[in-house]
């Protein structure tokens, strides 16, 4: 067969993106739209006592203000994927700071943001909790979520012996996704029927959500999302703002858009925790792991207790005998984390950084301190992997990056003024699929029609997936049109938990092998086929041709044996979830200038086990994204939230930094790039979360051999080395 | 670059607007009709004083290449050419800008034909998401045209006001340096 996934191709939907075609939900035109406002409390725990909104409704052009005294009831789905725990503007009371207290709907937009001025809110307020360092004392372990426990444990911590022991504290802040696209929600009702465009990495769980809490059959509810201007988990639950639109277009008879401001991004989408964790290792005196204790503490709300950032790396990266690991929440009042671009990393930052520092309590090059505790086989089941190519990814980035030529002493390596150091971690995260359908349909003249209501968001869902069908029919990436962002079709999962891949193309496969086994048993019984009386498995497709296997001489078309048919040929089929973890391992190069601690990465190199590869090409974008975040991790990202009102006091781009081009070094993106045979996508496992994983701990580790100065605390900001 | 000149207009736009109330959007003053020229075509908009030219290109003339991902100068999703100038629409008001040539994202393929730089972008996999791929590609036009693309240090330095959390710079450094050339 033609390998066809894994070809570098250029996005499909490149021409759209560059030439500003491509209509993002904001960009969506519906004639006579009205425009609404959000106005958001300024409290962030309390009530309010009174809301003025009168100056609001007689201002030019607004149509009509909305509290929670005129809001329609919605009904509150209490779990997953609607994970706030209460909707806004139902009740009086406040939860968080930047809680929608009110909508202001108005002909234009610039009429709705002066009118959303003059609402008069009044509270009475209560002091919040607005930090970890306030709840000292109050962590508990809360219910499993999302079906994972919080407690776990693995042969017995407390009697392993250990020759060596590092036990320490570590902590990262609180982070926002800030993808370019803000949320946007844009709700058309026609005849009872909703049709919604909005930014969600999970069109069918909006569906699904809008249909429960507005009261109507989902059947009658249809979610749209063409393309996504980036998620990171910010988009993937389903969030207040969605069900207020629907629910206020609903009463005012109009089609409303409302679209949030960048500061109401940092209240209304959830972030990642602020962070803190104890780990402890016990090792021999040659570095091998007997017991690894890992106890994390993360941010709860008053509605919310979900643990959303995994403690899975230390379950599952290394062959330790003895394991402890606890998950804890404190709450606070603030809004609702969530899912941020890898969750893992928080918790995979203090594993690297103390395997980090076991290198060099045992005096062990931090490479082959991993080695020696390699997990040949899943430490949980204690089963084979189905595939497990770690080992290779180390060489491969080691060797690329020139780590054996590292010295191991800190502060060795000078450059003029300048530090230089090296460090390296590995990367892993969960790659789980989801259960996703598909349709897969060959069309009279033999090209190949496939849908499935998964999203764009950025990462390449639209190429791979073509390129994905193309292979698995045997004809070519022209002749393939892949339909997503619309949940009208079949229904598929989010795109979120790297599971995009592995979902969606299992699905395809089933579906299209289907279909291209029933075109081929078309042409075996016609009479007027080349292939005539064949068995259907000595039929191969490539390039939209059929061939006897063997005899390349006796060959027909998906075209010629379609156009004899005369009807359409389709299947849809549905896979199961899977669980799956991806490994890597990045390797870092850093520039200290010691006069003001500013830390500059200058080199990267990762080295991935992704199975098989989808497209070379936008895989190695996903590397480089991923590292950038990491980048953005270890060295700026932190939303600072003030202690006495439990507010965001940097809800913009200017205060929250994020990496700019300037910040990030050429970086080599290196795949092993054997398929798993365990997988059900052509090979493919999850790969999206890993790169930027290991990315912290890495940079944090080249700190420290540049300088000798552990950083247990992000981000490394300047102050901290000077 | 900005001259001097360009700097003190944007100082000027900058008085106009906090003479109003706070917040987000001036109190409503009487529309006028204007002229603007974008992409070669002269649009008649009626717009209040306070519309940004962003605004008035996404909501009056359904030209929604241009982003809004910040509304306040920091992401450049907004970037658009000014008399060959580029510029954050966001931080600009449309009566300010009648009688330049503005160039959005919509304007810089020939029909079918690809400007250079988008081909680039497109050859070196410069976007993911694509939300700030038009402001990207604008600046790039802009960069090229200033002189500035001379290095790929050069190019990471005057690249750097326009964001992209994808984070696809390297190869957004590669497709400026491609179509440079």
């Amino acid at each position: 067969m033609k390998q066809i996934a894994g070809l570098p191709i250029d996005r499909i939907d490149g021409r759209a993106k560059v030439t500003g075609a491509a209509k993002y939900t904001a960009d969506t035109d519906i004639p006579g739209v009205l425009h609404g406002v959000l106005v958001l409390s300024t409290i962030a725990r309390g009530k309010i006592t009174s809301i003025d909104t009168g100056r609001a409704k007689s201002a030019p052009g607004v149509v009509d203000v909305f509290t929670h005294l005129n809001t329609p009831r919605l009904t509150l789905l209490p779990f997953f994927p609607y994970t706030r725990g209460f909707i806004p503007m139902q009740d009086e009371i406040i939860n968080h700071d930047g809680q929608p207290v009110a909508i202001v709907v108005a002909q234009t937009l610039e009429q709705a943001q002066y009118a959303s001025t003059l609402v008069d809110v009044r509270y009475s307020q209560e002091v919040p909790k607005a930090v970890l360092g306030q709840v000292a004392g109050t962590e508990y372990v809360p219910d499993p979520a999302l079906g994972e426990p919080n407690e776990f444990t693995r042969g017995d911590v407390t009697s392993a012996a250990a020759d060596v022991k590092i036990d320490a504290n570590y902590s990262s802040p609180t982070h926002h996704h800030n993808p370019i696209e803000t949320s946007a929600s844009l709700a058309v009702w026609q005849d009872g029927k909703l049709t919604a465009y909005e930014t969600a990495q999970g069109i069918q769980f909006s569906r699904g959500v809008l249909a429960y809490s507005l009261g109507v059959q989902p059947t009658d509810v249809r979610v749209r999302t063409a393309y996504l201007g980036g998620g990171f988990g910010s988009k993937s639950v389903v969030l207040p703002h969605t069900l207020l639109t629907a629910a206020i277009a609903r009463v005012l008879g109009q089609p409303l858009k409302v679209v949030l401001t960048r500061a109401a991004m940092y209240t209304s989408t959830g972030h990642r925790s602020e962070f803190r964790q104890r780990v402890a290792l016990g090792a021999t005196k040659d570095g091998k792991l007997t017991s690894l204790i890992q106890t994390t503490t993360q941010q709860a709300s008053r509605t919310d207790e979900v643990t959303y950032n995994p403690t899975r790396s230390a379950r599952m990266l290394y062959a330790v005998p003895n394991l402890q690991v606890r998950q804890q929440v404190a709450a606070l009042d603030r809004p609702g984390a969530g899912f941020t671009r890898s969750p893992e990393t928080a918790a995979h930052f203090g594993l690297e950084t103390a395997m980090d520092e076991l290198a060099y309590a045992v005096g062990v090059d931090p490479l082959e301190l991993r080695l020696r505790n390699y997990a040949e086989v899943d430490p949980e089941t204690r089963q084979p992997f189905t595939s497990r190519y770690l080992r290779d990814c180390y060489r491969m980035a080691a060797n690329a990056f020139g780590w054996s030529r590292r010295s191991m002493k800190p502060g060795s390596t000078r450059d003029g003024q300048e530090f230089i150091g090296w460090g390296m971690a590995t990367e892993a995260h969960s790659s789980l699929a989801f259960p996703s359908s598909a349709l897969v349909q060959m069309n009279v003249d033999g090209t190949v029609l496939a849908q499935s209501s998964t999203q764009e968001i950025g990462t390449g869902t639209l190429t791979v997936m073509t390129q994905a069908v193309a292979e698995i029919m045997g004809t070519t990436v022209d002749a393939v049109t892949f339909q997503l962002g619309d949940s009208d079709l079949p229904a598929a999962s989010w795109s979120a938990a790297s599971a995009t891949v592995k979902s969606v193309v299992a699905a395809l496969d089933k579906a299209g092998k289907a279909v291209r086994d029933n075109v081929i048993k078309l042409a075996v019984a016609d009479a007027r086929s080349p292939l005539s009386g064949l068995a259907v498995d000595q039929v191969e497709a490539e390039h939209g041709h059929l061939f006897a296997t063997g005899d390349r001489s006796r060959r027909d078309s998906y075209l010629d044996v379609m156009s004899r048919h005369g009807n359409v040929v389709a299947t849809t089929a549905q896979t199961p979830s899977t669980p799956g973890y991806t490994t890597g391992a990045v390797f870092v190069e850093v520039r200290i200038d010691p006069r003001s601690g500013r830390v500059r990465v200058t080199r990267a190199v990762g080295a991935y086990d992704p199975g098989r590869v989808m497209n070379r090409k936008t895989a190695r974008s996903q590397v480089i994204g991923g590292i950038t975040w990491g980048i953005g991790f270890a060295l700026m990202e932190q939303t600072v939230v003030d202690q006495r009102t439990a507010r965001i006091v940097n809800p913009n781009l200017s205060g929250y930094l994020i990496p700019v081009n300037a910040d990030v070094p050429d970086i080599q993106a290196l795949f092993v790039d054997k398929p798993d045979p365990g997988s059900p996508a052509l090979g493919a496992r999850g790969f999206g979360e890993v790169p930027i994983t290991g990315v912290p701990a890495a940079i944090g580790n080249a700190v420290f051999h540049a300088t000798g100065r552990r950083i247990r605390d992000l981000p490394i900001t300047q102050d901290k080395l000077l | 670059m900005p001259s001097r000149r360009t700097v003190l207009q944007a100082g000027g736009a900058t008085v106009v607007t906090a003479l109003g109330p706070p917040g987000p959007a001036a109190a409503e003053a009487p529309a006028r009709e204007i002229a603007l020229k974008v992409n070669g075509e002269v649009h008649k908009v009626a717009v209040e004083p306070r519309v940004t030219l962003l605004d008035a290109l996404r909501e009056r003339m359904n030209l929604t290449g241009a982003k809004k991902g910040c509304d306040r100068g920091e992401c450049g999703a907004c970037t658009v050419l000014a008399d060959g100038r580029r510029i954050k629409s966001c931080l600009t008001l449309a009566v300010m800008r009648e009688g330049e040539e503005i160039t959005t994202i919509e304007g810089l393929a020939s029909g079918d034909r690809l400007h250079p730089v988008q081909e680039a972008f497109i050859r070196q996999d410069a976007f993911q998401c694509g939300m700030c791929t038009p402001g990207q590609i604008m600046s790039a036009v802009a960069v090229i045209q200033e002189g500035h693309a001379g290095s790929p240090d050069e190019i990471r330095e005057w690249m750097s006001g326009n964001l992209c959390r994808c984070a696809c710079y390297p190869n957004i450094v590669a497709a400026v340096r491609d179509a440079a050339r």
